[in-house]
């Protein structure tokens, strides 16, 4: 059972840290990649989602691909 | 609705309602810690303000999951809902000290990374009863962050409203998980046959609500349009509609709300663009079609929301015998302009 937890783990914190990087490039430049209204925000908006992207990051990398895709 | 996203969505109604949430939960708090001080003077600093917290934030997540089914089954109630997003930021807060002293207090004592001591001082994973509770309540606290850390319009827009809303239907998992952490905590450690009776209450309240309304939904889902030989579908009169308002009805296995407003009927989808809000039990605002759960408009005749905005849902033809109003079941597309039929 201990390995199962250790590889969970390594797991988890792979996944988490590959998250907050991506939350800070989401931070920088994703944001309003996905969603060009976010231009016009105040920084503080970006800061709110920064959870968010770092927590969800597959979902929201395909979404911005995908996006990339279609407008590149 | 809106151009740009702002950090917060605060207005008059919301400030006054946030400040309630904050002096409700600080007196929770109070109250707590004054009670188990006195009751209980040993106990310890980190203790109490785990127990206050855990305490709080089951008390928030039984509201919250109350709100829905209760503006269901009454309309009264819909000011809380508008409300719901920050009760639950605020809930997600208080669990999350909950869940951080407890880390500390148990499990970041030792040379273990205090993560991996969660997941492995007691490791009987096959019992029921020894069963790790705290494992769950890690889990809970990870669904109800990954719920708490999109509650903005951004993410629902951008994650698309069937994955956002997919995302917080987790919060029933959350819920499970939460009462299980609680019953094996207590069964484990001291039981406490008042928390538990209070819980259980909780859960029984909890059921019933979304019982009632699954009841209530399922009555609407039943009733039946009489089937007209051209296709058209007989719904009711015109009577039957009050003024600015809507009726809901189910064609085509699709919810449907008429609304009579200036002599005039239109039909659209039932459900808003936003959170799949329940337009029909909304009422006509300034010429538009406005929903209950967060004020998204949409123009009656086409479905659309005024420009600027960008929403749309379906439309429906109609038609008038008398006082007899028919429908066309096809949903046309979305934002389809219609003629509305003349009273």
């Amino acid at each position: 059972m201990e390995i199962v937890i250790q590889v969970f783990l390594i797991f988890l914190g792979i996944y988490a840290g590959i998250g907050l990087l991506f939350g800070i490039y989401f931070f920088v430049k994703g944001a309003s990649q996905l969603d060009p209204l976010i231009k016009d925000s105040k920084w503080t908006v970006r800061l709110l989602l920064f959870p968010g992207a770092v927590g969800l990051w597959p979902i929201v990398l395909l979404k911005i691909i995908n996006l990339q895709k279609i407008q590149p | 609705m809106g151009l740009d996203y702002q950090t917060v969505l605060w207005n008059k109604q919301k400030k006054t309602y946030d400040k309630w949430i904050a002096i409700t939960m600080l007196i929770y708090l109070i109250c707590f810690i004054g009670i188990t001080i006195l009751t209980n003077p040993e106990t310890s600093i980190e203790t109490l303000i785990i127990r206050a917290f855990g305490t709080l934030a089951i008390a928030l997540l039984h509201i919250i999951l109350a709100i829905g089914p209760l503006t269901r089954l009454n309309p009264k109630f819909l000011p809380i809902l508008y409300n719901r997003r920050h009760l639950g930021v605020s809930m997600f807060l208080a669990a999350l000290v909950h869940g951080g002293f407890s880390i500390f207090q148990f499990h970041s004592l030792g040379t273990t990374n205090p993560i991996y001591a969660l997941f492995t001082s007691n490791i009987e994973y096959n019992s029921f009863t020894n069963f790790p509770f705290q494992v769950l309540g890690f889990f809970a606290l990870i669904i109800l962050f990954l719920m708490a850390a999109t509650s903005h319009d951004f993410w629902l827009k951008n994650l698309s409203p069937k994955t956002w809303k997919r995302l917080h239907m987790m919060v029933y998992i959350a819920y499970g998980l939460i009462i299980l952490h609680i019953f094996l905590g207590a069964l484990q450690q001291q039981p406490s046959w008042g928390s538990i009776g209070v819980l259980s209450l909780g859960f029984i309240v909890i059921t019933s609500l979304h019982l009632s309304t699954a009841f209530k939904e399922s009555k609407l889902d039943k009733s039946k349009t009489s089937h007209v030989d051209d296709g058209w579908e007989y719904v009711c009169t015109t009577d039957e509609i009050p003024e600015d308002r809507a009726k809901i009805f189910i064609v085509d296995k699709e919810r449907i709300a008429i609304f009579k407003y200036d002599q005039k009927l239109s039909a659209i989808s039932n459900v808003c663009k936003h959170q799949g809000g329940p337009l029909g039990e909304g009422k006509i605002v300034d010429g538009c079609i406005t929903c209950p759960w967060h004020g998204y408009q949409y123009l009656p005749h086409n479905g659309q929301s005024p420009p600027p905005f960008t929403e749309k849902v379906s439309t429906y033809r109609l038609r008038l015998i008398g006082k007899k109003i028919y429908v066309l079941p096809k949903a046309l597309a979305e934002g389809t302009a219609v003629e509305p039929v003349i009273l």
